[in-house]
């Protein structure tokens, strides 16, 4: 929107995220749940493949799960569960219903706080199962439109993540998911992979008039006579990014369409990701449609105190946490704090090496040494690999000790990522390779005696330097570093240089 | 008790001709009405009786045996690739019946 539009709209958003969680087996059956890449049709029994008579079994792991991911939120957890029939008829729902939590969701009223401190609320957190996947086809022959199913995903362990619609723009929209994902693969509940469709997010969107609306008890009211303006979900959305680009579309869209003096009508839309836009879905069935009623086949399932404490105990220090200690006690700034505890895996890299370099010096310098390492050198050694930084072969032991020995003046800090990329390139030794400059260093005799040589032996640049050709000492600081092995510090020699040339 | 059957049928994908919206609708109302009569009972505060069971006595995450993919797709009327197939357009205008 131009400045004139964000003057006049306010951007009201909520977002549903679903989330297929870490068991073997499937919500209600015993079914295995890995079906990625598998043969169709081969991880299904009568309970998955809704054959008549065939009973739901709860999964005790998929129950713990959805309470860890309410933990973690800051939810209430329910002491009872109970599950309820969603009806509709489609063949990827071989039941004619989804299992899955009406009025009673396992967790509720919670909250995430994103990196602008907001605290986005959630309203619920509720389990349910997957449907089938289906492909949609035209025959050839016949020009007749078709659909091919696969059931190895019905009945995958869901859990559905709503919150309030108390996100004000795209940008925390895409923040809020992102923590949400991080959060989901800290505790191991789910891999999150958005493009596998572990995750699914579906924002709901709407445009309102500044001031004639007003969120109360996690509604939005029209003030006066004020008509809300109907919201607008999004589906097909296949990566945290595209939560971003799909709203910003959208709000652009609806702008439009109420600068135009048209009507908004609520209505579902899939993202386009190759277009960048949109494209109209269906206008919305109402939620009485769905006809809910209570699951008979489950009984209720109690929580206890004793249970949830459990739980708690697999929660572990998470980004947000993390963040906070590393720039409290460490004064790390925010942003390579964001970035580290971006993944469990780097931010346990970073803590590894934190450690090991406080054996030889204080503990902020040793944060610091290990963040800067960490955001230059070795993103960008992953980077180019492809690879998460845990994953790219450095050991941080090794890599500690490469740290230290700059710290002492054993190199430079060029020798040093030099050292560290051969280590990588061709599978050299890092200690190794320390302990040999190390000798190299004192073999090599004093600094002062190597500046001399390298005086004596380089007439014509020492000339050109002392008529005023000031570049020239570059090229001498290079022959004493060529000496050193790299393992002098470039401003001593420098230093050393000038006074000697002023003798 | 008033229902209309037009709507529940179009959910279920189910369609009827205007003789049978005619023959169903009262038949439907009238299993209604009867069972209406619950609704006279106050049950504020009241649970629903259900059975319960402890977490600990929930299912175990193990996975177990499955059908073949044969066994999967007997019942199919129709299959392609491993999958059951189904005639219809995406939103399931099943024009099939
Ligand atoms: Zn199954």
């Amino acid at each position: 929107m131009n400045k004139e539009l964000t003057d006049k709209y306010d951007v009201i958003i909520g977002l549903e995220i679903h989330i297929q969680t870490n068991t073997k087996s499937k919500m209600f059956c015993s079914c295995p749940t890995g079906y990625f890449q598998k043969q169709p049709n081969t991880h299904v029994c009568p309970v998955c493949l809704g054959l008549p008579g065939a009973l739901p079994v709860p999964n005790k792991r998929a129950i713990e799960l959805c309470i860890l991911m309410g933990l973690a939120t800051n939810c209430n957890i329910a002491n009872e569960i109970y599950f309820d029939r969603k009806h509709y008829f489609y063949p990827d729902l071989p039941k004619g219903y989804q299992i899955s939590q009406y009025k009673d969701p396992i967790c509720s009223d919670g909250y995430v706080e994103i990196s602008n401190g907001q605290k986005v609320a959630i309203e619920r957190i509720h389990q349910e199962e997957d449907v089938a996947k289906s492909t949609h086809h035209t025959e050839g022959s016949t020009g007749k439109e078709y659909t091919l199913v696969d059931y190895n995903k019905s009945s995958v362990p869901l859990i559905e993540i709503v919150t309030k619609p108390n996100i004000t723009s795209a940008k925390d929209a895409k923040d809020y998911a992102t923590k949400i994902r991080q959060i989901a693969r800290y505790l191991n509940i789910s891999d999150a992979d958005m493009e596998k469709g572990q995750m699914r997010c579906e924002p709901n969107i709407s445009i309102q008039e500044k001031g004639k609306w007003e969120y109360k008890d996690g509604k939005i009211l029209p003030i006066g006579e004020y008509k809300l303006n109907p919201k607008v979900e999004v589906k097909n959305i296949g990566s945290i990014t595209a939560v971003e680009k799909a709203i910003e579309y959208e709000v652009e869209r609806m702008s439009a369409e109420l600068e135009d003096g048209e009507e908004i009508k609520q209505q579902t839309r899939g993202w386009n990701a190759a277009k960048g836009i949109t494209e109209f879905q269906r206008y919305k069935e109402s939620a009485d449609d769905y006809r809910y009623m209570p699951e008979p086949d489950i009984p209720v399932i109690d929580i206890s105190k004793e249970d949830i404490e459990r739980i708690r105990k697999e929660i572990v220090e998470l980004p947000n946490e993390k963040i906070k200690r590393y720039m409290q006690d460490w004064d790390i700034t925010e942003y390579a704090a964001d970035v580290i505890s971006s993944t469990k895996e780097s931010a346990e890299y970073f803590e590894k090496l934190q450690k090991k370099l406080s054996e030889s010096m204080n503990e902020k310098d040793s944060a610091k040494e290990a963040s800067n390492w960490i955001m230059g050198p070795l993103y960008a050694i992953a980077n180019k690999q492809g690879k998460e930084i845990a994953d790219i072969g450095v050991n941080g032991d090794d890599l500690a000790k490469l740290i230290v020995a700059f710290k002492e003046d054993v190199f430079t800090k060029n020798k040093a990522e030099e050292l560290l990329n051969q280590s990588i390139e061709k599978g050299l030794n890092i200690t190794d390779e320390i302990e040999k400059l190390k000798s190299a260093k004192e073999s090599v005799g004093s600094l002062d005696n190597i500046v001399k040589q390298v005086i004596d032996e380089n007439t014509q640049a020492v000339t050109d330097y002392k008529s005023g050709k000031e570049a020239s000492i570059g090229f001498l600081v290079g022959k004493v570093m060529q000496l050193t092995h790299g393992t002098a510090n470039p401003n001593d020699v420098r230093n050393t240089l000038i006074e000697e040339l002023k003798k | 008790m008033k229902i209309d059957v037009k709507h529940i049928a179009k959910l279920s994908r189910i369609s009827l001709t205007d003789e049978e919206l005619k023959k169903f609708t009262p038949q439907m109302e009238g299993i209604l009405e009867s069972a209406s009569v619950l609704q006279e009972v106050n049950t504020d505060g009241v649970k629903p009786m259900k059975g319960h069971i402890k977490l600990e006595e929930v299912r175990e995450d193990i996975s177990g045996e499955c059908l073949t993919q044969e066994e999967v797709l007997k019942n199919a009327k129709y299959k392609e690739a491993g999958c059951v197939k189904v005639y219809g357009k995406v939103f399931g205008e099943n024009q099939e019946s």
